[in-house]
């Protein structure tokens, strides 16, 4: 699938777009995750346990963003 | 004194729908694009004019750029792409012109006197950024579903790859999608916002030295400076990403299809049917 990964007409440009947006998504996802987590012990008055749950997945889906990321950039 | 809130304010109602500052700038914007695009559709001509080449500089430059990353299906989103940047553009650097932001009624705020401007830059409101990127997200979706077909990206959004990891990386995959529609609202948000709250400081500061005037008038200038580079750089950011995105939701579907079949071209799995934007 040669043809779909460059330009035909010059260099492909970096990736620089998604090093932008990489910091921003990492702390995002915590606060996503964290912030669920909290809207559920509220509502289900089970706190802690959805806050730890949701610190670890949102953690996790910031390890995934850059895992995610960096797959694309060497794919690419 | 000028002053900024972080809530867009309200101007008046049009029965349930309140119109706010923020509204009627990226109202402006539009209609400027909307004038713009009709005068420029009807003036244009193979051998530019001094003012066409102005307008088509930045066109080209941004087509450019996503010829160059946005593969072989380009074309589909590019004016996807070039109308979010050309908007947010207009939209940034329509708040740098006099009177935006400054000339509006008074107001009583708890016992001082505030200005409350007709007119807002659109992109200093949470509500017109969020719904830039809520776009942005409906089409990297919709192009992944094109791409892919549902069950493929469901399949792809919902089923890990070892299937028994699937109850946990479920919820981290919609985590990390969900913070690509928040990254995108918040950082343009965050920077223009942060413009207007600058200039306002700056502007406000620089009115006691109003005797010293070329302090009174090249600090004030030398921000506008920078936030049109700003405004640049952002609506840059914003197109750009949106345009990676759609980008990696098609090319998700034909490194699957690579991977399973050489090819690339017919992946005959049920869970991934065959490429429907040809």
């Amino acid at each position: 699938m040669g043809p779909d990964q460059g330009s035909d007409d010059g260099a492909p440009p970096p990736n620089w777009g998604v090093a932008f947006d990489l910091g921003l998504r990492l702390g995002i996802s915590v606060i996503l995750g964290v912030g669920g987590g909290l809207l559920l012990d509220n509502w289900l008055h089970t706190s802690p346990i959805f806050t730890l749950i949701g610190m670890v997945l949102g953690i996790g889906a910031a390890m995934y963003t850059i895992w995610d990321v960096a797959k694309q950039s060497m794919r690419r | 004194m000028v002053h900024v809130e972080i809530r867009a304010e309200e101007l008046f109602a049009i029965g349930p729908l309140i119109v706010t500052n923020s509204m009627v700038g990226a109202l402006l914007a539009s209609a400027i694009l909307l004038f713009a695009a009709r005068w420029f559709t009807r003036r244009s001509g193979i051998v530019p004019s001094r003012a066409q080449s102005i307008i088509e500089l930045p066109i080209e430059f941004l087509a450019g750029i996503v010829r160059g990353t946005g593969g072989t299906r380009w074309r589909q989103f590019a004016p996807l792409v070039l109308a979010i940047f050309l908007f947010v553009l207009t939209a940034n650097w329509l708040s740098l012109l006099p009177g935006v932001g400054t000339i509006g009624f008074a107001e009583e705020v708890e016992g001082k006197k505030v200005i409350v401007p007709f007119v807002r830059a659109a992109a200093a409101d949470l509500n017109f950024t969020l719904g830039l990127a809520l776009i942005s997200f409906v089409s990297f979706v919709a192009f992944g579903l094109r791409a892919n077909g549902l069950r493929g990206y469901l399949k792809e959004l919902l089923v890990a790859e070892p299937a028994y990891m699937t109850p946990l990386l479920t919820p981290i995959h919609l985590i990390s999608e969900l913070s690509r529609v928040i990254s995108l609202s918040m950082r343009l948000f965050g920077n223009v916002f942060a413009g207007e709250v600058l200039l306002a400081t700056m502007l406000a500061l620089t009115t006691a030295t109003i005797f010293i005037l070329p302090l009174a008038f090249v600090i004030p200038g030398v921000f506008i400076g920078l936030e049109l580079l700003f405004g640049l750089v952002q609506a840059l950011v914003f197109a750009l990403l949106s345009m990676t995105y759609i980008t990696l939701a098609i090319a998700e579907h034909r490194e699957h299809g690579s991977d399973e079949h050489p090819s690339g071209e017919s992946p005959e799995q049920g869970a991934a049917p065959a490429h429907g934007a040809a």
